[in-house]
């Protein structure tokens, strides 16, 4: 078993570039173009995910839910990893897929600045619902908190519930707590579950709420901001489906939210979401507190 | 587990390097153009030029992180050179918007997360090693991020009378 990974830190205490770092090892230092095998069945999962093209589910006659293809696309991409018989998508390929996609964001994040640019004028507009939505991600600490306690989660839950637990999260938790901190476990475990169901778990998520709340289609757009470059993508998909005509603009609000999550979102962690998780902590943990279960993945490591 | 291929070479980033650079962006253009063709009909010959401006704005973007003393990361260099070259009135912005109109979002996506997908299955045994309990409490934590922060600028949007 191999253990956890620390992501990376820098010695002095900032953790804005940690994708830099994983894209530099995995990219700069080999010649990852040459895998063609991963390219070849990336297109051909494209292809197959594009002819397939997206499937509606009919709820009723006005509420209807789609699954983009997309999901079909990254859903694939896991199979492969893990079907024996495809041998030539291993451990290699998949650290190769993950250096490259920290390039790919880029091209995402070009695509998504160019409607920012466009429609300068609305982000202008729109700038204090752009700005406090940030701190609509502190419910977090409202909802998850305390049903973490109630499973019996300890100083674990301090870790797993102050932020939506993506690489700057994760480094900001170690950083305050230590590596073998009880908060450190519980925000690692929640940036591997993320990595494994968050991107799938969140395109279902907005699609129902997009067929189920009432919300303004610039509240979904701004929202699918979370932190997360791939929860980002998989949550735009879906709004720009449920709203055609409005690309521009949904396009715009989503990138300059996922932009403002990465500036200021890792400050509002440091300094508002983990002081108040702690002290919300203690507060709840001795009277809802539960026995003390521990995180499973602990003790595999040896 | 160490990883020895991993740490070799040099420590700088070379020529080499953004050659390496070049061509997964070349790839990826060519995968993200051929699905958006097939997806939305979209001129093959047009959204390559569109994906080629993409491809050098996120090349410029990771380039000035690496070289300029800076400590700025390359997420915010690609968004203010998108955000620059796309605004009203900049002699690029009629070029720029006209051949990356041509790329949709949704294609470009479907790429990516075939990647992501790819490289997701690195932690699938770290994830099976860890309990339900700590699964239900990820969902949450997710599902109230993004729910929350719906929530409050669905409220300041009513607020401020934005119109739907």
């Amino acid at each position: 078993m191999e253990r956890i990974k620390i992501p990376y830190r820098k010695d002095d205490g900032s953790v804005e570039h940690i994708y830099r770092e994983k894209t530099d090892k995995r990219i700069l230092r080999k010649n990852p173009w040459k895998d063609y095998r991963l390219h070849l069945t990336v297109f051909a999962l494209v292809v197959l995910a594009e002819i397939i093209g997206p499937f509606e589910i009919r709820i009723t006659d006005s509420i209807s839910f789609s699954i983009m293809p997309l999901i079909y696309a990254m859903v694939l991409g896991l199979v492969f990893y893990l079907l024996k018989p495809i041998k030539w998508i291993k451990r290699r390929q998949a650290r190769i897929a993950e250096g490259a996609m920290m390039l790919f964001i880029g091209v995402l994040i070009a695509k998504l600045a160019i409607s920012s640019g466009q429609s300068i004028h609305l982000i202008f507009e729109m700038g204090p619902a752009l700005i406090l939505q940030e701190l609509g991600h502190l419910a977090t600490i409202l909802v998850a908190l305390p049903v973490a306690l109630i499973l019996g989660f300890k100083e674990e839950a301090i870790g797993m519930t102050n932020s939506i637990g993506r690489e700057p999260n994760v480094a900001v938790v170690v950083d305050k707590y230590g590596f073998n901190s009880p908060e450190s476990r519980g925000v690692f475990a929640v940036f591997i579950i993320g990595t494994v169901i968050g991107t799938i778990f969140i395109s279902f998520l907005v699609s129902f709420s997009l067929s189920f709340l009432p919300l303004h289609p610039f509240a979904f757009a701004m929202a699918s901001g979370v932190g997360s470059a791939s929860m980002n993508a998989a949550a735009i998909g879906p709004t720009l489906a449920a709203f055609p005509g409005m690309e521009t603009q949904i396009e715009a609000f989503a990138g300059f939210s996922n932009l403002l999550s990465f500036c200021v979102g890792i400050y509002i962690v440091i300094f508002v979401a983990l002081p108040l998780t702690q002290k919300t902590y203690e507060l709840l943990e001795p009277k809802i507190g539960k026995d003390h279960v521990k995180i499973e993945g602990d003790d595999e490591d040896a | 587990m160490r990883m020895p291929d991993l740490i070799d070479g040099s420590e700088n980033v070379s020529v080499h390097g953004i050659f390496n650079w070049i061509l997964l962006l070349s790839i990826f253009s060519i995968i993200t153009v051929v699905g958006n063709y097939l997806g939305y009909k979209h001129p093959i010959a047009d959204s390559l030029i569109g994906m080629g401006i993409l491809s050098l704005i996120t090349l410029v973007g990771v380039w000035m992180e690496r070289y300029l003393p800076l400590n700025i990361s390359s997420i915010l260099y690609i968004s203010i050179i998108g955000i620059i070259i796309a605004f009203p009135g900049v002699p690029t912005s009629d070029f720029v918007l006209y051949y990356v109109s041509k790329v949709e979002l949704l294609s470009i996506v479907t790429v990516f997360l075939a990647y992501v997908g790819i490289g997701m299955g690195k932690s699938w045994n770290e994830f099976k090693a860890l309990g339900w309990r700590a699964v239900i409490v990820t969902i949450l934590v997710i599902a109230s991020t993004y729910l929350g922060s719906a929530v409050v600028a669905h409220i300041i949007l009513v607020l401020t009378g934005v119109p739907a």
